[in-house]
Parts: C-alpha cells; sequence; structure tokens
C-alpha cells in the first residue's frame, strides 16, 4: 500500500506505522521513546505528525499510527511545528540540565525556555518508559515499572529496594535516551544504579575481571548451553586473546597484517 | 448449581404483578423509605429507626420498602407512608422526631400532614397534598431512565419485572440481532458518558469486528466531581442497566459483560450484585436466557480510586489488572479492546436507555430531543441552586429552564454567574447563553462539553479563575503521568493559576496559558488532556475581566481568593460581641464589649475565621 | 516472661481472596482491595503472595498498589476521614474543612496520625453533591457540613479512643 508523506509517495506493508513507513523511506521524524524492540508507546510527543483523513486533520504520534492506504501525513506543518515546540519546551523544564533534549531543542531553533521547572525529573528522567519495557517485554525479567502517578511517577522496583527479579543485564541503561541509568561495576558486584539492584559480579575465568553480574550469566547460560560456558566466563580482552592468531607480549593482536592468516573473507 | 425457578417470562410477570397486588392492596400500611446514598447520607437510617419504634409502640404493623433517590435529593431524607387503598405520601427532610410526627399522625390517627409532606406519588390524590409530579421541580422532566427511581425496591426483581422489565429482553432475542442495532440506530441514541459517539454505530462495528470473545462494559466510573447520575441509576434501577447490558450484548455477539464501578459506590456495588443474582436465578442471566441460545453473564469489579479510569482504555488496563494508563485509540476499542478482544464500552444512562428503545420502539425515543441530539438526558444539578437533586430533561430544554423553573433558581438573592458542565473536561456557561438550548454540539460549541450531566451553577460569590485553577488541581492529580502534554502542561498551567491566584500573576500569563491549552488541546495522548483546556478557555473567554483583575490589581472581585480582598467590619452592624476577637489567630482584632471592632489591615493574614464567627453579618468582604 | 506476638496470618486471608475471583488476574485490584479490608492496608507478604500464585510480576503488582490512590501499603488510622473535596462541596467550604482537620490533627492529605487514631484520605467526589459539603468517617455520613461543627466531630472519636470502646 502507499501513503503519501508530505508530498511524496511512500509505499507501506500492513501493519506497519507511519514512523516506521517514514524511516524505511529515509524521511526524518524526532523520536524519543520509541525504540524497535519494544511496543510503540506513545509517551514522549515528539514523534507527533499531522494525518488528514477523510478531509479532517489532526496530530497524532507517527509512533502508535497505522500506516494505510492514501493515508496524507505532514511532517512539518505548522501545527506540526508549533506542537513538537511546545513538547520539546515542556520537557526542557522538566529536565534543564540534559544535553539531549538541548541538542534537540536547538536543532528546532528553541532559544531561552519559555517553561520553569515545576515539576522535578530525577537524573534527566523523562519517563520514556523504554527501560521499563525492554526490561518487561525483551528481557523477561520486569524488574522495574511506573510507580505512582501523574507528577509522582517514577521508575522504580517495587518497594524502592533492590530486586531480585533484576538480572543486571544493563539492557535498561543501554536503551535509556537520556542517559540516566547507569551500570556500575566494582570488584564484586554490578548495580544498576539508580535503582539500587546490585548483583553479584562473574568473573574472568582467565584475568578475575568483573565481566557481567551472576544471574545474567546464569540466564546467558541458560540459553546457550553448556559448551558455551568459557565464552561467557571471560572478559572481552581475554576474549580477543584467547581467539588471536598472534598474540605478542606486548598485547597487540594479531602482528603484521601480512602473516595474518583470514579464516574468512575472499581475499587476503 | 441453583434451580431456575422459571425460564418462562410471561410466568414471571404474571407472579411479578401478583407480587405487586399483595404489596399495594394488601391490608398493611406501606412505609416507602429513600436508602440511596443521598438518603443515607441525610440520615435515613436513623428516621427509619425512629418510624420503627413509633410503630412498634403502636402495635402498627406495616411493611417497609426501601426504595433509591426519586432525584430530589436535597430533601432527604424523604418517607413515603401508603395506606392500604390511600394515597402514597411523600414526606421530606424527615427527621427522627418528624418520623415518629409523622407516624402518629398519619397512621395512628389516620391524618395525613399537609404541612410536612411533600406530594403524592401515583393515582390517588390526598387532599391538601400536590401531586409530587406536577410539583416546579418535576413537572417539566421526562422522566424515562428515572421512571422508577424511588418507586421500586432495587433489590426485588419482581417490582421491575412487574413495571414490564425485561419485556424488552425478551423482544430482542425473538429479533435478528441486526435488526436490534437497527433499532438502536433509528433511535439517535449517544453515548451519554460524555462523548456522544451514536450507540448503534459502535454495536454496529463491534457486531462486525472480528474475534471471539467479544466483550460489552458498563462504564460506571462516574469520576466528574458533581454528577452521581449513573451512582441513582445503579442503586436504584439497578436491571434496567442489566437489561440493556444484555440486549447489546446479543446485539453484538458477545458472552461475557463486565460492570466497571467506581470504588466510591459502594452501595452501587452491592445493588447491582443483589440484582445479577436474581437474575441469575430467574434464569435471566447466564446460560440459554428465557430457553433461548444465547448465553450472557456479568461480573463486577471496582475502580481504585483514579478518575482516568472513566476513559475507556484505562478502564480496559484496569480490568487487565494494571494501571489505568489510556493508549491512543487510532485503533478503536471495538476492534482491540478488552485483552485485545472487539469490546463495546457504554455508559450506564446509555445502557439503562436501550430497554425502553426496544419495547417502545426507535422512533418513539427519537421523536423525544433535538435534530442531532434524541431522547433525554439525566443531570445532577448542584451547587447554588435552590432545587439541587437529579433531574431527567429532553434534548433541547434551555439551561434557563433547568435552572430556574427545575431548579428554583439562586438562593439568597444571589445573581447567576455561570453553569458548569461537563465536569472537569467541560467550561462554564455565563448567563448570555442561559437561552441555549441542551444538546451535545450546542455545548460543544460554547466551549464546554455535555459531559456526563454535571450542571453546577454558580453565583456572584464564585472566583472564575480559581474555578479553573480547582479543576486544574484536580486533573494534575488525576493525571496518570503517562505523556508528556498533559503531566507537564497540565502542571504549568497550574503554577500559573496559583500564582495568579495568590496575586503574583504577570502580565502575559493569560497569554502563556492559552497557549498551553491549544498544546494540550492539539498533542494529549487521551480526553483528559486534550479536554484540560475548557476550563481554563472557556473561563478566559467569558470571563477575561477577572483574569485581568487579579493579574493587574491583585484583587479577587468575587472575594473568594485569599488575600486579593479585605475583610472590613461594619462599624454600623456592628454588635461588639467579641466573637471574632476571639477567633482571630493573629490578634488582628480590637475592640471593647458591645463597641464595633475593627481590623488591624496589616495583621491580617486573610484566613476568614472571624467572617465563620460573625452572628450577625457584620464582616464585609471588599 | 515473652510476650507473643501474634503475627496475622495473611497466607489463609490472601489464598480465599485470590480464590474469591477464581484465580483471574484480571481483577488483581478488587483482590487487592479485599486485603486491605481484612487488613486495614495490603501487606507486602500478601502482595508477593498474590504475585507469586497469579504469575504477574510483583513490579506490575506494585505498581497497581502505588498507581490507585485507594490502595494502601502503610498500616492506616483505625479510623477514616474520607473529605469530599468534589466541586460542589469544593464551592460550599470543604478546602476550608480540609485545611481546618489538617491543622486540628497535625496530619496531610492521605495522611495518618502520630498515635494512629486518623488517616485523611480526601476524595474527589462522594456523589451526594446535593448534601455538600459531604464527609465519612468510616461508615458514617455528615452531610452539610459546617466548619464549626469539626472540631466537636473530631472530638467524638478520641473520647471513643480514651473510653476504650472501639
Amino acid at each position: 500500500m502507499a501513503l503519501t508523506i508530505d508530498g511524496k509517495q511512500v509505499e507501506a506493508t500492513p501493519g506497519q506505522t507511519v514512523l516506521e513507513a517514514a524511516r524505511a523511506a529515509g524521511i526524518d521524524i524526532p523520536t524519543l521513546c520509541y525504540h524497535p524492540a519494544v511496543t510503540p508507546y506513545g509517551a514522549c510527543r515528539v514523534c507527533l505528525v499531522e494525518v488528514s483523513v477523510r478531509g479532517r486533520r489532526r496530530l497524532v504520534t507517527s509512533c502508535c499510527y497505522p500506516a494505510s492506504d492514501g493515508l496524507e501525513v505532514f511532517t512539518d506543518s505548522e501545527k506540526v511545528r508549533r506542537a513538537r515546540k511546545g513538547v520539546v519546551e515542556l520537557l526542557l523544564a522538566r529536565a534543564p540540565e540534559s544535553a539531549r533534549l538541548r541538542a534537540l531543542a536547538t536543532s528546532m531553533g528553541i532559544g531561552e525556555p519559555r517553561f520553569p521547572s515545576v515539576t522535578h525529573g530525577e537524573r534527566d528522567c523523562i519517563l520514556c518508559g523504554l527501560c521499563v519495557a525492554v526490561c518487561r517485554e525483551v528481557m523477561g525479567a520486569a524488574a522495574i515499572a511506573f510507580v505512582d502517578r501523574g507528577v509522582e511517577r517514577v521508575v522504580a522496583t517495587p518497594f524502592r529496594e533492590g530486586s531480585e527479579a533484576c538480572i543486571a543485564c544493563g539492557a535498561c541503561a543501554a536503551i535509556c535516551p537520556m542517559g540516566s541509568i547507569e551500570v556500575r561495576e566494582s570488584e564484586t558486584e554490578v548495580e544498576i544504579a539508580p535503582f539500587k539492584n546490585r548483583r553479584p559480579a562473574l568473573r574472568c575465568q582467565k584475568c578475575g575481571k568483573v565481566i557481567a553480574a551472576a544471574p545474567f550469566g546464569e540466564r546467558l547460560q541458560e540459553r546457550l548451553g553448556e559448551k558455551l560456558t568459557l565464552a561467557v566466563m571471560t572478559c572481552p580482552e581475554c576474549k580477543r586473546k584467547a581467539t588471536a592468531v598472534v598474540v605478542k607480549k606486548t598485547g597487540a593482536v594479531g602482528g603484521a597484517w601480512s602473516h595474518a592468516r583470514p579464516r574468512q573473507g575472499k581475499h587476503v | 448449581m441453583t434451580t431456575k425457578l422459571a425460564v418462562n417470562l410471561p410466568e414471571l410477570q404474571e407472579r411479578a404483578r401478583r407480587q405487586w397486588d399483595d404489596l399495594k392492596h394488601g391490608d398493611q400500611p406501606i412505609l416507602w423509605v429513600g436508602v440511596g446514598t443521598c438518603g443515607l447520607a441525610a440520615g435515613a437510617a436513623k428516621a427509619l429507626t425512629a418510624a420503627r419504634e413509633e410503630l412498634a409502640a403502636h402495635g402498627i404493623e406495616a411493611r417497609i420498602v426501601p426504595v433509591g433517590c426519586i432525584g430530589a435529593c436535597y430533601l432527604e431524607p424523604m418517607l413515603d407512608i401508603e395506606e392500604p387503598g390511600g394515597p402514597r405520601v411523600c414526606y421530606a427532610e424527615v427527621t427522627p422526631e418528624k418520623a415518629r410526627l409523622i407516624v402518629q399522625s398519619h397512621l395512628v390517627e389516620g391524618q395525613p400532614r399537609p404541612d410536612l409532606a411533600l406530594g403524592t406519588v401515583g393515582e390517588v390524590e390526598a387532599p391538601g397534598i400536590p401531586r409530587l409530579f406536577d410539583l416546579p421541580m418535576f413537572a417539566p422532566q421526562v422522566r424515562i431512565v428515572t421512571r422508577n427511581l424511588g418507586l421500586i425496591n432495587p433489590e426485588e426483581i419482581g417490582h421491575y419485572i412487574a413495571d414490564g422489565g425485561y419485556g424488552a429482553l425478551q423482544r430482542a432475542l425473538g429479533m435478528d440481532p441486526v435488526a436490534v442495532i437497527k433499532e438502536v440506530e433509528k433511535s439517535g441514541l449517544r453515548g451519554r458518558g460524555g462523548g456522544g459517539f451514536p450507540t448503534g454505530r459502535k454495536w454496529r462495528s463491534g457486531r462486525e469486528a472480528h474475534g471471539e470473545p467479544k466483550y460489552v462494559i458498563c462504564n460506571g466510573d462516574e469520576g466528574d466531581p458533581g454528577a452521581f447520575m449513573d451512582r441513582s441509576v445503579m442503586e436504584a434501577n439497578p436491571h434496567a442497566v442489566i437489561e440493556g447490558m444484555m440486549i447489546g450484548a446479543y446485539a453484538i455477539g458477545s458472552h461475557q459483560g463486565f460492570i466497571y464501578v467506581r470504588n466510591e459506590y459502594p452501595l452501587a456495588v452491592v445493588r447491582l450484585t443483589k440484582a445479577l443474582e436474581d437474575a441469575r436465578k430467574h434464569g435471566l442471566l447466564g446460560d440459554n436466557i428465557l430457553g433461548t441460545e444465547f448465553s450472557f453473564d456479568v461480573r463486577i469489579s471496582r475502580g481504585g480510586g483514579a478518575f482516568v479510569c472513566g476513559e475507556s482504555t484505562a478502564l480496559m488496563a484496569s480490568l487487565e489488572g494494571r494501571p489505568g494508563e489510556p493508549r491512543a485509540k487510532y485503533v478503536h476499542t471495538v476492534e482491540v479492546g478488552l485483552h485485545g478482544q472487539p469490546t463495546v464500552l457504554n455508559n450506564v444512562e446509555t445502557w439503562a436507555n436501550v430497554p425502553l428503545i426496544i419495547a417502545r420502539g426507535g422512533a418513539w425515543f427519537a421523536s423525544i430531543g433535538t435534530e442531532k441530539s434524541k431522547g433525554t438526558k439525566v443531570f445532577s444539578l448542584v451547587g447554588k441552586v435552590r432545587n439541587t437533586g437529579l433531574v431527567e430533561v429532553p434534548m433541547g430544554m434551555t439551561l434557563r429552564e433547568i435552572v430556574f423553573d427545575i431548579g428554583g433558581g439562586i438562593p439568597d438573592d444571589k445573581a447567576f454567574k455561570a453553569v458548569q458542565t461537563g465536569g472537569p473536561s467541560g467550561g462554564c456557561i455565563p448567563a448570555q447563553f442561559l437561552d441555549t438550548p441542551v444538546d451535545f454540539d450546542r455545548l460543544t460549541e460554547l466551549g464546554s462539553m455535555m459531559g456526563s450531566g454535571g450542571l453546577i451553577v454558580m453565583d456572584e460569590d464564585t472566583c472564575m479563575v480559581n474555578v479553573a485553577r480547582y479543576f486544574l488541581e484536580f486533573l494534575q492529580k488525576e493525571s496518570c503521568g503517562k505523556c508528556t502534554v498533559c503531566r507537564e502542561g497540565v502542571s504549568q498551567m497550574l503554577f500559573l493559576l496559583n500564582r495568579i491566584c495568590a496575586g503574583e500573576g504577570r502580565e502575559g500569563d493569560v497569554e502563556v496559558l492559552l497557549d498551553l491549552c491549544e498544546l494540550l488541546e492539539n498533542a494529549a495522548l487521551c480526553g483528559l488532556g486534550t479536554t484540560a483546556c475548557n476550563p481554563v478557555r472557556s473561563t478566559i473567554n467569558y470571563f477575561r475581566g477577572e483574569y485581568d483583575e487579579h493579574i493587574r490589581e491583585k484583587h479577587c472581585p468575587a472575594h473568594e481568593c485569599r488575600g486579593l480582598f479585605r475583610y472590613e467590619i461594619v462599624a454600623e452592624k456592628c454588635r461588639g460581641c467579641m466573637a471574632c476577637l476571639k477567633e482571630c489567630p493573629q490578634g488582628a482584632i480590637s475592640g471593647e464589649r458591645r463597641k464595633p471592632h475593627t481590623i488591624d489591615q496589616e495583621k491580617c493574614v486573610h484566613c476568614g475565621l472571624c467572617f465563620a464567627a460573625c452572628r450577625f453579618d457584620s464582616i464585609a468582604k471588599v | 516472661m515473652e510476650i507473643e506476638i501474634a503475627r496475622p496470618d495473611y497466607d489463609a486471608a490472601t489464598k480465599v481472596v485470590i480464590e474469591r475471583y477464581g484465580r483471574d488476574p484480571g481483577f488483581l485490584i478488587p483482590m487487592l482491595q479485599d486485603l486491605q479490608n481484612d487488613f486495614g492496608y495490603v501487606p507486602r507478604e500478601a502482595m508477593e503472595m498474590v504475585a507469586e500464585v497469579l504469575h504477574i510480576p510483583l513490579s506490575q503488582c506494585y505498581a497497581v498498589a502505588t498507581f490507585y490512590t485507594s490502595i494502601s501499603l502503610v498500616p492506616r488510622g483505625r479510623h477514616l476521614i474520607t473529605l469530599c473535596l468534589g466541586t460542589v462541596c469544593y464551592l460550599k467550604g470543604a478546602r476550608e474543612i480540609g485545611e481546618s482537620i489538617q491543622r486540628l490533627l497535625n496530619v496531610a492529605f492521605g495522611g495518618t496520625t502520630d498515635d494512629r487514631l486518623f488517616t485523611f484520605q480526601p476524595v474527589n467526589c462522594l456523589g451526594a453533591c446535593a448534601l455538600a459539603p459531604v464527609m465519612m468517617i468510616d461508615d458514617e455520613y455528615f452531610d452539610k457540613v459546617k466548619l464549626r461543627q469539626i472540631p466537636d466531630i473530631l472530638a467524638k472519636y478520641s473520647a471513643q479512643e480514651k473510653r476504650g470502646d472501639y
């Protein structure tokens, strides 16, 4: 099926959203709470576009809106620009220190913030929900969730204590668009701050460096089977050493290229 | 498994009519007691106890029939006395003392009390007592949904059946489901929860949607403050709601229904639970209803104390055991609803209209109301109005008729200022629009909306800026917090309104408010957010002067916003009783006994305790 | 002499509640509310059991319990003061009544007094608007409440406590 985005004909497949169709066609629509790995949420409101249906135009979140044959979409109309600007200004009021938001604001031509901070976002959290979604839908742990409601809403663990369900895989930190979640490694533990999830650490069987949290490692073992235990239990550096063709005392891998025997590929 | 008593409706009807006859033409007098939430809140239980004691003292045996709200809620508790063959006399504001007096007079001495009576109900009249439904509060009403309220015992299915109840269901089960939908479409019924979406069209989409099972839901989460129509219907006539749901379920092909009742309505849950049990016992719910192949049952669930759960997708999330977060409705819930299945959700009042539409025909329903808004609407008429309570009027009646004819106008000789409709999603309508006929589209054009039916009357003492502030405060507490625009936008608006009401408003604040209104309307995720602009925008449009006075002069013309007006003792009226002096926490009042007192404005913190304490109306707000 | 403090039997009560709703996870909210009726609040152990039996993530249960204002995870006072702050009650002075209660009992909205006698929970509408302002203490209604009645109403409950009639 085909829809029109900013006057341009774009192909889409049934089940796709306007955002997916646009991205596939190389049309840029900014997002914050969208990630292809999880169900679209529609919370941040940054991806708003205008659609025309039976002559009626309205703003919708492109991440959730189904693409349909003959749909007309406008990603940069006056209405869209005003709305998106308002949204980013509201986000800036909540998280004024965020570099990511400031960059987004600058790209949209927003100068001085218009709104004072009246709500408080812990560590620049904009409640996009990606961490909650990835933890539940993708990793199957559901260790964190949205707690309380309205302006009190935060992402937290049950009873705000370290969660037994957390496997400290770090997916939440990886997916967070604001850099608000940190994975801290110490000699003995891996901690997902700020959720106070601390899990004992797995150490490299070769050199003893911390490589991952134990529950995460266990899960990986279950999935991949006993045979790959060694691969799991070594740190990236030891992995490289173990797979290197030539290892010099200095630690550099490979030595002179001309001596390296390629394992795959068509040419030397 | 309980043995069903009968699956034959004519048999049930026969039995029900005999039961009703026994009651009305028996040899015992009847005491009809209003025990809806209003009645109980006003003290009906104590009044009934007193009445019982008085009866016992005189050795009189009477039948006590509990009924729901008849609608004149401000006159609760209500106690009706009916002697065999005599008139049913409705007594109002019955205290325990009055209850004794009434029993003594009416039952022992056989003399009804015109001085304490409100009116008679039914065909038999009493000398000197008007007919209740001829009174100015009732006469203009057209009681369809509320026709049984206060007249039947909601826990007695027989009363409902005797009045024709479940006859519509039988009729529907004999029709093709599509024909049932056609009848509802013909009626022009639009959703009574506030959205006003054509019900027939929703059912048709529900029928055409793919997927099994399909669900029907009754939205009993009446969250608008000031609205209690749904509560009254659920408490006083639960079977009408159940019958409506059954007809709808049959029409779309559903076998499972849910009634979602907000947590603050425990009595409604009790009444509905009993009604469902009785319906099951009588073969009117469960497998093979009335001997047909149609099977259907209903489960009741409760809200958790969240206004946002009145929104359909949030309600469904709640029914799935999740927090009440709405989702975008780009794919309608008729296609993907509860548990991802096709779901038809309608409001209590919408369902309650259905049995009569099927019984009397869609054309009959369409003959009432305006061109685009058919039928009647139940309103809770409350606030600064004399006759507060539940009223049902045909669409198209004017606001003036409702507020002044039915409502009796503004008490204490105060001037009408505005009527607020639609709860926190609605707006304030000023006096110049009092002659507007009430219907979905007209109210929306005025910057408000029909909403669920709360009609709050405001007078000259109401600060309209504070009204907007109140609603934004409410919305901030109730916002689920999911979407940026509502969570942050409502907070920004509230921040500004708090500032304005505290005397710290700045030039340009109103323009920022209007900008935020535009953003909310266009960009919020759900109805709570998109309509949050209405209380603000309508008050700015119609009462701009008040906003300007707050901002420029730091003065509240309605004398409501603390610190933006002064308390002054009127020397000519002051009796020098020192009551205010004693109340003042700042020691700001000085004066001797029997001499006029004065308030030191420098010390005054505007707490208002002196004003509340003065019994002689000697303190003025300036 | 050691005094044994009886630990409430959460397990048995929780099992009853779960079965009452046919082990249907969609009825999580009524389950938590029933537990609250039994214990005055939702004990952590009870919630953990519900999560386990119904295979609901504990984080979801906690999210639900904190989202809905009628559910409390901390023990409440012996008497629940429910003050209606709906529009009509507000127009008729509920705000002042609310402030008065806060002042007299030294308690915030949603809070419990130090002596655990009262929990003060304002709500958005009790649906008895014609009788505004409306307040409930436990199951007892107070209608058309006047500001000056508040100290006496509250004193009645304190006196009850002192006399030992609960």
